[in-house]
């Protein structure tokens, strides 16, 4: 077995060091932000503290807790349908060979393709006439449109590897397609839906853009606030809410650290 | 109730109708010289969407919160406070749903506005009209005054309601420069002589735009010849003097002028950390809430220019097509009250100079807000009073920030 | 039930949403920009869009983002997956940042982005704490700069775990032996790699690759927040283009975002095309 030389691993250790350090440091300012009082150049750190961007932040009437709320209602309805939908679409695509295939393909990869602006602006059109704008109900069909194509692309992946066979045996021992469907597909697909599901449910979670347009400023989503309470010189309330912002998947990733590393069928799914 | 407030309400009671309270009061005609009481009841229940700028936290809380509060409490209305970065974004959506045939489940019941804006919705009928004296406080209103009765030169004609008056003003820290330049031209020499220290936000920023305005007031030789409807030939000559000047100190400003602040918000963030020199506002109370709340330091001082500086009235308007034109009528109501415009000149709340005659509220309120301690930082409004200079035609505002754009931000 | 209809149902759904939502914007987008109103139709709006001084010079910013970070991210993603897969020492802490990462929002690090590196930003006040700069400045501009090196910072910092956790989970699916047995025959540890790792996982960093400039050209909060006055990135310009008060305008900003989809289409597909036949 070839050793590496001592330099080498001098070298990868800073490259690990500097890894971790660069991953965290945005997140730092922040948090000293939602606990200062004013934090004026050139002080390292903030003269004044206190918790009052907290109390604001948590308050009724600053609307994050409600925003929040809102932000999760979203980010579940656009992944239960991406979920209802993707799944099948994701066995036709993985399983199946025929006539326009890569036709399907393309349409459902353009989404992640095309920039977002780009549809934003003629989907505003659309929902105005259809009078979907500014409803919750339009902004989470929207935000179907950027996860529908991360979870097929997953279940792809899975049912690519996935057997058929199996559902035959079921079949010819008698069992009905909804016990096929619980005993034996789903439990074999059931990993890449949560992968799928939870990219999903990331990307409608930090969704602005589309959520800004065809929410017109109504629909209130975490982003929002976010991006109006740091342009509008709170940088304290700001660093508050990005807390509370990343908190939720914080907690999610320390509770299924397990079952999120990598997953060698998703990788299959990515051309 | 004074008795012209209470003939106004005999008046109007001549023409009552009994009002069901009703969830849609888009049928603003119905409304117009209805007794007060049933349009209180017609608005119970009620919500109102109510765009505006929200780019100041204190404004914001102020209007959620006690606002927000006394509207709930009073009259059972939900007050939905929609902020925006900029105001023409909402006389757009109105704009749209008047092409799309939207008549009256518009999705803006009130905007904070003035200006252009206003213009802009004014000639498009755009604007619920004529109700303006249906409101028990409008009473508190002088009318007369021309800087009220007229927005940036348009006649208001009962489409919009006064909310505050503004004048613009500057801000320095007085522990790191104790003599600021105090005119339009001593400000350009200090310009050069201390590179890097000066920047304005871009029009169309509301402010930024303004201080263009001051530019062109002096490249104008003064504002006597600009009053009046938009001239082009006056026009080209003011603007040509104008952007020649504004392009020449550009290598001296903050980042050699390469980049403009996009808002005001970032113009005092940049002042705040000791980036630029001086900051402005049309509201120089944001100078006292901001060191209030540690952005600023204690020692900021604000004051006006030897050559004047614009003062306007900012009001609020009800879109042709909201839905809730009850509730938004005593929303506005509400904001005129002596009690609100009280609450919003507190140097900690706001600070702002009321819009409606002091001197025709109660006596305790006219008492209290006597005895209102002036912030350090913020220039009192009696000493930048004299100096006031008016506002042109939207025809200038718009003229000049095209213009801008064009020849100076690229 | 035959075959190809039980397909057909299975698809069903998600071309019809995908079909409707995302192309129906895209067509209603090309219709209303070619509608000049009473006139008819005509390319007037993409005349003027073409003409307006201010969209190629937004468009060239724009392309130099995405390009810039996704080239970036692309060599630091497979940077940082080698050091994961390799390492003993804080692979843990790593894997775990990565996908903490994935979960942080654009906007709550493109806001840190901008309190760690403007000119009176953490940085800057380190600077001054350590005696290397006086005033702010002083301190290089990073964020409004027209190099847009603040926007490509944040895009680095939050495509590098995208990229290197798709390219990671392909490294573990390859598995070590290829490498192994390379390296046995005598290859160095970069031609291991250049020649035998980096062809197998090309295919997954090249499709990352293109999500993530897809994203860095059309996103708006990133340069909203950090980005110059002038010129402003194009998602900045259409956007505030469209909600302009004179409708008039509206037709522009819609063929705006029309060539914004028709060049990045064309983008994606030549780098794509020129990938695979280096590759």
């Amino acid at each position: 077995m070839i050793r590496d030389p001592w330099w080498f691993r001098a070298l990868r250790g800073f490259a690990a060091g500097a890894l971790i350090l660069w991953l965290i440091l945005p997140l730092v300012p922040l948090v000293i932000w939602s606990f200062a009082r004013g934090w004026r150049y050139p002080d390292l750190l903030p003269q004044n503290w206190s918790l009052q961007a907290w109390e604001v932040a948590l308050s009724g009437r600053s609307g994050v807790l409600e925003s929040l709320w809102v932000t999760g209602l979203i980010a579940v309805l656009a992944t239960a349908l991406a979920v209802l939908i993707g799944v099948p679409a994701g066995r036709a695509l993985g399983l199946h060979r025929f006539p326009g295939k890569a036709a399907v393909e393309a349409l459902i990869l353009a989404p992640l393709i095309v920039p977002g602006i780009a549809v934003a602006l003629g989907l505003h059109a659309v929902f105005l006439d259809l009078g979907l704008t500014n409803t919750l109900a339009g902004v989470v069909l929207v935000h179907l449109i950027p996860t529908l194509p991360y979870m097929i692309l997953v279940m792809a992946g899975i049912f690519a590897n996935y057997d058929p066979e199996i559902e035959e045996q079921a079949r010819s021992l008698g069992a009905s397609p909804l016990a096929i469907f619980r005993f034996v597909t789903l439990p074999a697909v059931l990993p890449g839906i949560v992968v799928g599901a939870l990219f999903a449910f990331l990307v409608s979670w930090s969704q602005y853009v589309l959520t800004l347009v065809i929410g017109g400023g109504r629909v209130l989503t975490l982003p929002l606030v976010l991006f109006n309470f740091a342009t509008s010189g709170r940088n304290d309330i700001a660093g508050a809410i990005s807390i509370l912002y990343v908190a939720p998947g914080l907690v999610v990733l320390i509770l299924t650290s397990r079952h999120l590393a990598a997953r060698p069928a998703f990788a299959a799914g990515v051309r | 109730m004074n008795k012209r407030t209470t003939l106004a309400l005999l008046a109007s009671a001549l023409f009552a109708a009994p009002l069901g309270a009703r969830a849609d009061t888009s049928d603003g005609a119905s409304l117009i010289g209805q007794n007060w009481e049933a349009v209180v009841a017609a608005a119970r229940g009620g919500t109102v969407n109510w765009f505006m700028w929200g780019g100041a936290d204190n404004i914001n809380a102020y209007v959620t919160g006690y606002i927000g509060g006394v509207l709930k409490e009073r009259y059972d209305i939900t007050l939905n406070q929609v902020p925006l970065t900029d105001t023409a974004e909402a006389v757009n959506l109105t704009l749209g749903e008047q092409k799309s045939g939207n008549a009256d489940e518009g999705a803006v019941d009130m905007i904070w506005i003035n200006g252009e804006n206003f213009r802009t919705m004014k000639q498009g009928k755009l604007v619920f009209c004529g109700y303006t004296s249906t409101l028990p406080n409008n009473a508190l209103i002088n009318w007369n005054n021309p800087a009220i009765s007229n927005d940036f030169g348009v006649p208001v004609e009962g489409c919009e309601v006064p909310w505050s008056r503004a004048q613009f003003a500057f801000a320095r820290d007085s522990a790191t420069l104790s003599d600021p330049p105090r005119s339009i031209p001593a400000l350009l020499d200090w310009i050069r002589a201390n590179p890097g220290q000066f920047t304005y936000p871009a029009p169309p920023d509301f402010n930024g735009a303004a201080f263009v305005r001051h530019v062109f007031y002096f490249a104008a030789g003064g504002h006597g010849a600009l009053l009046g409807p938009f001239d082009a030939a006056k026009f080209d000559v003011a603007a040509a003097k104008t952007w020649a000047i504004l392009n020449e100190i550009e290598p001296y400003l903050w980042r050699e002028g390469v980049t403009y602040p996009t808002s005001i918000t970032q113009l005092n963030e940049l002042f705040a950390n000791t980036e630029v020199a001086l900051t402005f506002d049309y509201d120089p109370a944001q100078f006292g809430i901001a060191v209030d709340a540690g952005r600023f330091p204690a020692t900021v001082r604000s004051y006006g220019l030897t050559d004047g500086t614009l003062a306007n009235t900012n009001y609020t308007l009800i879109p042709f097509n909201s839905p809730n034109k009850a509730a938004a009528m005593v929303l506005q109501n509400l904001l005129l009250s002596p009690a609100a415009q009280l609450e919003k000149a507190r140097p900690t709340v706001w600070g702002t100079v009321p819009a409606i005659e002091m001197d025709r509220t109660p006596a305790d309120v006219q008492a209290e807000f006597a005895g209102l301690p002036s912030h350090p930082s913020v220039v009192p409004a009696a000493e930048l009073a004299p100096l006031a200079l008016p506002e042109l035609q939207a025809g200038w505002i718009s003229a000049i920030e095209k213009g801008w754009i064009e020849n100076v931000g690229r | 039930m035959t075959q190809n209809l039980r397909i057909a149902l299975m698809l069903a759904p998600a071309v019809l949403v995908i079909g409707l939502l995302f192309g129906g914007a895209l067509v209603v987008a090309l219709l209303r920009s070619l509608d000049t109103g009473d006139a008819g139709f005509s390319l007037a709006a993409y005349a003027r869009v073409l003409a307006n001084p201010d969209f190629l010079p937004s468009f060239a910013l724009t392309f130099h983002i995405a390009f810039t970070s996704t080239i970036l991210s692309a060599a630091f993603g497979v940077g940082a997956a080698l050091l994961i897969r390799g390492s003993g020492a804080g692979r843990g802490a790593m894997t775990f940042l990565f996908q903490l990462n994935l979960t942080v929002p654009h906007v709550v690090g493109a806001i840190g982005m901008l309190y760690l590196f403007s000119q009176s930003g953490s940085f800057a006040r380190l600077g001054h704490a350590i005696g290397l700069i006086e005033r702010p400045a002083d301190f290089p501009a990073l964020v409004f700069d027209p190099h847009a090196i603040g926007i490509i910072l944040h895009y680095v910092w939050k495509e590098v775990p995208f990229i290197g956790t798709i390219v990671l989970a392909q490294m573990q699916a390859i598995g070590p032996d290829h490498e192994a047995s390379a390296r046995s025959l005598g290859a160095s540890r970069w031609q291991a790699f250049r020649h035998v790792l980096l062809p197998l996982i090309l295919p997954g960093l090249l499709g990352a690759s293109a999500i993530s400039f897809a994203f860095a050209f059309g996103a708006y909060e990133i340069p909203a927040i950090l980005g110059a006055s002038h010129p402003q990135a194009l998602p900045v310009l259409a956007w505030r283009s469209y909600t302009a008060t004179d409708l008039a305008t509206r037709p522009d900003a819609l063929a705006m975002t029309v060539v914004i989809a028709l060049l990045s289409g064309l983008m994606l597909g030549a780098y794509l095309r020129a990938a695979r036949r280096r590759g």
